[in-house]
């Protein structure tokens, strides 16, 4: 990956003090413990930040982060981002409801579907790729079943294209996967 | 021997039965990657989310001929790509991850951003005409009418054409008005390499109402910039070429149209002298419209421009500008330039560095990747990755 000269000086102590309306939901450090609410601790920055511009221009929409996301500026955006980034990702308690046989075949799809070439091995994303390892288990579902169905927002085209194939027992094994993933002691 | 066997074939037979339902194509940028390139690294350098503030972006970095001058003429405009100018002087510019169309207006000297659209599928292409902004998204054109006098309050988005396909992969678009009044705009492969449809890899036109679509360049693997020649009218473009053959190969390539329909080569044959290894089989490069020039691989040639001001020296008139975005899909960095084209008659043309800077060492801190000729002759180079327009004056 390219690395860039003079990228834009985040502040983040100031995106610490940004996140303190974020935390009701997103949690502590940006680590959530509400089911279907996504943890943004430990997201890349990109990833973060073009999520905040998809709901702020209505791309993404969500009706508690479409009108928080007005009235945040660019500024702010490069902040949070840069905080929740530097912030240790604890993984959900998604391990205990996890059945061992998807988390199997979710491996072996994460595999034949590609999903490292982006999300990076361990899936722990980078640049415009999200963190996957230990996020949410609703979260993800309802992700991944709307990138199948074409109705979640994506950047360019590519997540919507890779969850085609998928079936909804796929779709389910991927997620037990993903969302046990780091969480083993 | 005896436990393990059963097992082995059960797996076998296992994969077998589940491969063939489960397994994908990878991502489109992956799409063609040989087996011996498996560990590459080499991926799309990702869009920054914002623009860079005009601190961050060192001008000053840009090198041109002696006599030119380099300034900052915009910033804070993410993503920005095609530039077009209005009749009343706003200079309308796309973009395309980040879903906006923007307003750029001269205000005594500070240029002012609006954002007149947002949230669209990779508005890439945008063209003026008589009062009106035409947008091309992935799949339709759209258009504006007297957008000018409503940058506040901006009309709504009328549909002129929009049944193109919805491919995103190569599925954003540049548009520019030909002379003979149409729309011009291409339709990539949907893929890195493969046979696309016949609806795909070309370049097409429709006139401004919407009727009249056709075809005019076929085996066009993604042309995302094109101009006419001023004086003999002719259609010139770039083409991105295919990736993973290596460091070297294929070359990006500048065309020129001389008859409707012919065919330049994708997926068969890429930059005119070298068969693809696997679709090339059983073909001839002889069978295909060979470049005008090699641009180099992996460049990524984008936007064409023919220069028909007077404040650059008089050997630029007719002078065509090629903005190269800069290759991923090499392990050294290539384009990240800005070249010109002196067309000869009866020779090769000449091809040679206009402006360049933005890749130092390995690293880069901004992609040039259209140009828009100024009404003084001047020359505006939009920067996506930087968000920014600089402005290339010159000065005997």
């Amino acid at each position: 990956m390219a690395t860039a000269i003079g990228a834009p000086a985040a502040d983040l102590e100031a995106g610490r003090r940004k996140s303190e309306p974020c935390a009701a939901c997103h949690g502590r450090e940006g680590n959530a413990t509400i089911p279907g609410t996504p943890s943004l601790a430990g997201q890349p920055a990109f990833f973060t930040h073009w999520q905040l511009i998809k709901y702020r221009d209505g791309r993404r929409k969500d009706a508690q982060m479409s009108p928080f996301a007005q009235s945040l500026t660019d500024a702010d955006m490069a902040d949070l981002a840069a905080y929740y980034e530097a912030q240790r990702p604890r993984p959900r308690p998604n391990a205990a409801t996890a059945d061992p046989a998807k988390v199997a075949a979710g491996r072996q799809l994460a595999d034949l579907h590609h999903c490292t070439s982006c999300h990076r091995p361990g899936l722990t994303g980078q640049q415009q790729a999200a963190r996957l390892a230990g996020q949410d288990h609703d979260y993800l579902l309802r992700l991944l079943r709307g990138f199948k169905a074409r109705t979640a927002s994506d950047l360019d085209g590519t997540m919507t294209m890779a969850a085609q194939p998928l079936r909804e027992e796929d779709i389910e094994s991927l997620v037990h996967f993903m969302a046990t993933l780091g969480a083993e002691p | 021997m005896r436990p393990i066997l059963p097992i082995a074939l059960a797996v076998t037979l296992a994969l077998a039965l589940v491969a063939p339902a489960t397994a994908q194509a990878p991502p489109t940028w992956k799409q063609g990657q040989p087996a011996e390139m498996a560990d590459s690294t080499l991926a799309p350098i990702a869009q920054p989310p914002a623009p860079k503030a005009p601190g961050e972006i060192p001008v000053d970095k840009i090198k041109v001929p002696r006599g030119f001058k380099v300034s900052l003429w915009a910033h804070g405009i993410n993503n920005a790509r095609v530039m077009t100018w209005g009749d009343k002087g706003t200079l309308f510019v796309s973009s395309r991850v980040a879903g906006n169309v923007y307003a750029v207006v001269d205000k005594g000297g500070q240029r002012e951003v609006k954002t007149i659209a947002k949230g669209l599928n990779l508005p890439n292409g945008v063209a003026f005409k008589d009062g009106t902004l035409y947008v091309a998204e992935v799949s339709r054109i759209t258009k504006m009418v007297g957008i000018e006098d409503k940058l506040d309050d901006p009309p709504a988005m009328e549909v002129v054409y929009d049944i193109l396909p919805r491919d995103l992969p190569h599925g954003w678009k540049y548009l520019a008005f030909g002379p003979d009044g149409k729309l011009y705009f291409n339709i990539g492969a949907p893929c890195n390499i493969c046979v696309p449809p016949d609806t795909h890899a070309n370049i097409s036109r429709v006139n401004p109402d919407g009727t009249g679509f056709e075809y005019v360049a076929h085996g066009v693997r993604n042309s995302v910039g094109f101009d006419w020649h001023p004086a003999s009218k002719a259609l010139y473009f770039t083409t991105h070429g295919r990736d993973w053959l290596g460091d070297d190969l294929p070359s990006d390539r500048f065309d020129v149209v001389s008859k409707k329909g012919q065919h330049f080569g994708f997926p068969f044959c890429h930059q005119g002298d070298v068969l693809d290894p696997e679709f090339g089989k059983g073909r001839s490069c002889r069978e295909f419209v060979r470049p005008l020039i090699k641009t180099g691989p992996h460049v990524a040639g984008n936007g064409v421009e023919f220069y028909t001001g007077s404040m650059f020296p008089a050997e630029y008139k007719n002078r065509a500008f090629l903005a190269q975005r800069g290759s991923w899909n090499r392990t050294k960095k290539s384009g990240f330039r800005v070249m010109m084209v002196t067309l000869q008659r009866g020779g090769a043309p000449k091809y040679e560095v206009f402006a360049e800077g933005w890749l130092q060492g390995e690293e880069i801190w901004g992609r040039p990747v259209y140009t828009r000729q100024m009404k003084d002759g001047s020359l505006l180079i939009s920067d996506d990755y930087a968000g920014a327009i600089y402005r290339v004056s010159y000065q005997p």
